[in-house]
């Protein structure tokens, strides 16, 4: 099986707005594939379809080989699918170890959430210092930190991660790139990012997101950032 | 030129000078006070604990308009100390130590119930978004499950043709502790099943319509609160375990009283404070320490977020709804003793239960709210049930409209 994920020809409708217009995309098996595009193109929306937050009314999403496009988002979720939330979502009435905690699902042993902490302690070395604050009250960085700590507390197979580097400084975003090529050995990763040229280092696959459809797609980012008329085109930025 | 005239409005002038409106606002409130509190002292002979009583409540007027902490403070005091002075005037000294006393625990252990039926409701509404308008009758069927459980055990203990007697060697006070266990958790773990089925079979077709649900839980409202007329009888009849008379035991168990002199405190409402402190830390520890009170904290943050981590919301909604119900049953069953058991608590616990979150402020997910609305309500009727009898049944009415117009948003919560 090389592709962990394929979504065929999906149909998203939320409320009565039609966001996504008929997506197919792949995710091969142990890489980085990027989702780009303007805001407001259909990135996150994709995101929360395979999540079964915004089921696709026409077409399927297939994981491990399995349809999962009418199931309940808990059991998507439980068949290994990790998701950090573009805005970090965190729970800020509880501690940054309540967070983690509540993350660790039944089909998760406990050691394996302290191996997974280990990880986390490595990825994000300054995350021991602050287990025992309320969340609310992290720093924008450090609240990224517990957004991914969190989709790393359980083995899974896959990694839904959403525009990481948004609010960031320069510096912790590259930091955090940093961890993110690190967890290309535990999961595969499917990556919103706008920042494109930053992450171009975690993996060449991509799709180009525009008004709700995939406008272009490839395999080699370098290509994409040489090519300044697509860029310009869909991406919105100009060099 | 239309400018110009409208510079002169007095409707302009009001938005630009806000303190002038709340003072104008107090003026008012302040005048219907006296206006009542004249009446009041004239048709008593006593114009003169009038006037001392509209000072103080020219002094809270004070409190509340000024943006001085140690000035509120100490009007605060001198109306206290007025308030003493008007109790001990009417009642002596030692009738007001007596009546103090008493309502202050009465009042406590009232309090410390409410809160906890109130949690129930308060937890439903935080997690599943619901305002569950049959919380009241909840209570007021755990009232009655407690007095019938009570009765039906205590029927079994003294069955010659049951092994108990025998156990119990016909010790009625044994008896009635273990009836009293079996009855309180009797009662929560009906209505823990009765909320949650509730839930189940109704409710759950209805999130994120909050109109229908408003409808639902209203109608389950009167639906309880019918069939506990039609089993029970109206409103006008309260029934009390009564030693000897409802109760064939001859005892029970907390039925006695403490005597420190001229104050005599009844032991279960003494009982009652401890119960509702010990069954507030268990929820506590339980919010705090379990991973499944760490999920319902989540939820009422984040509902999505908790399900994108691969929890089911629904059973948490379920199990929320079972706390809530199970919760408002405990308090109703331990209150018997106190309040009896009544068709026509639901209305009126329901309505305690809007006025304790108003006043304490609606905060997400925190407790401290609801805890000092409890507090509040529970020991307002306990002291104007012994000083001000008749405003026993507004009196909460009157601070929640006071305490709205200082605070918005109420004890806790933002403006």
């Amino acid at each position: 099986m090389k592709n962990l994920l394929e979504i065929h020809d999906a149909h998203v409708y939320i409320g009565s707005f039609y966001i996504l217009q008929g997506v197919s995309l792949v995710v091969p098996k142990g890489e980085v594939t990027l989702l780009l595009g303007r805001n407001g193109a259909g990135k996150t929306t994709t995101m929360k379809s395979i999540l079964g937050i915004y089921p696709p009314s026409e077409g399927k999403i297939v994981f491990k080989g399995e349809e999962i496009s009418n199931l309940p988002t808990h059991k998507i979720v439980n068949k290994g699918i990790g998701y950090v939330p573009d805005t970090r979502r965190i729970f800020g009435t509880l501690t940054v170890e309540q967070n983690l905690i509540i993350s660790r699902r039944k089909g998760t042993s406990k050691d394996v959430m302290e191996e997974r902490l280990e990880l986390v302690f490595d990825l994000f070395p300054d995350m021991k210092g602050f287990m025992k604050q309320r969340a609310g009250t992290l720093s924008g960085g450090q609240q990224q930190m517990l957004a991914v700590a969190r989709a790393l507390m359980n083995e899974n197979d896959l990694l839904l991660i959403d525009e990481p580097t948004e609010g960031l400084s320069p510096l912790l975003a590259k930091n955090l790139i940093n961890a993110l090529d690190r967890l290309k050995e535990f999961a595969t990763i499917l990556l919103v990012e706008q920042n494109f040229r930053t992450v171009s280092k975690l993996g060449d696959n991509f799709y180009i997101f525009d008004n709700g459809k995939i406008v272009h797609e490839g395999d080699n980012i370098a290509e994409l950032i040489a090519d300044k008329e697509l860029v310009a085109q869909y991406l919105g930025v100009s060099i | 030129m239309t400018m110009q005239t409208e510079r002169f409005s007095s409707h302009d002038y009001m938005e630009n000078h806000p303190q002038v409106i709340k003072i104008l606002v107090w003026t008012i409130v302040l005048i219907v006070i006296a206006a009542i509190l004249v009446v009041v002292g004239i048709v008593n002979n006593r114009l003169d604990l009038a006037i001392l009583l509209i000072v103080a409540a020219a002094l809270l007027v004070v409190a509340a308009i000024v943006n001085n902490r140690l000035v509120s403070a100490i009007c605060l005091i001198v109306i206290g100390a007025i308030l003493i002075v008007v109790a001990i005037d009417v009642y002596t000294l030692e009738g007001v130590i007596v009546k103090a006393s008493k309502s202050f625990v009465n009042g406590l252990a009232l309090s410390m119930l409410l809160f906890l039926m109130v949690s129930g409701f308060f937890l439903i509404f935080g997690l599943c978004d619901v305002i569950n308008f049959a919380h009241g009758a909840f209570f007021m069927l755990g009232g009655f499950m407690g007095f019938v459980i009570y009765l039906g055990t205590e029927a079994l203990f003294l069955d010659p043709n049951l092994p108990f007697l025998l156990l119990f060697g016909a010790n009625h006070y044994v008896m009635s502790v273990f009836a009293f266990i079996v009855s309180a958790l009797g009662a929560t773990a009906i209505m823990a099943l009765i909320g949650g089925g509730i839930e189940f079979f109704t409710i759950r077709r209805l999130y994120g319509n909050s109109i229908a649900q408003i409808l639902l839980t209203v109608g389950f409202m009167f639906i309880i609160t019918q069939a506990a007329e039609i089993i029970w009888g109206p409103p006008q009849f309260s029934y009390f375990i009564i030693p000897g008379s409802s109760s064939q035991l001859d005892t029970f168990f907390m039925g006695g009283v403490l005597v420190f002199g001229d104050i005599i405190f009844e032991t279960y409402n003494i009982f009652l404070i401890f119960l509702g402190f010990a069954v507030g830390g268990l929820m506590f520890l339980g919010f705090r320490k379990t991973r499944i009170g760490l999920q319902i904290q989540a939820g009422i943050e984040d509902k999505e977020m908790v399900e994108a981590l691969g929890t089911d919301i629904r059973k948490l909604f379920t199990i929320v709804f079972m706390l809530g119900a199970g919760l408002a049953g405990l308090s109703g069953a331990v209150l018997v003793p106190m309040i009896g058991a009544s068709s026509g608590h639901g209305l009126t616990y329901l309505i305690y239960a809007f006025v304790i979150v108003v006043v304490g402020g609606a905060h997400y997910g925190r407790f401290e709210g609801t805890f000092f609305g409890a507090l509040i309500v529970g020991l307002s009727i306990q002291f104007s049930s012994y000083f001000i009898p008749f405003l026993e049944n507004i009196i909460v009415f009157i601070i929640m409209v006071i305490i709205l117009i200082v605070k918005p948003g109420g004890l806790t919560g933002h403006e």
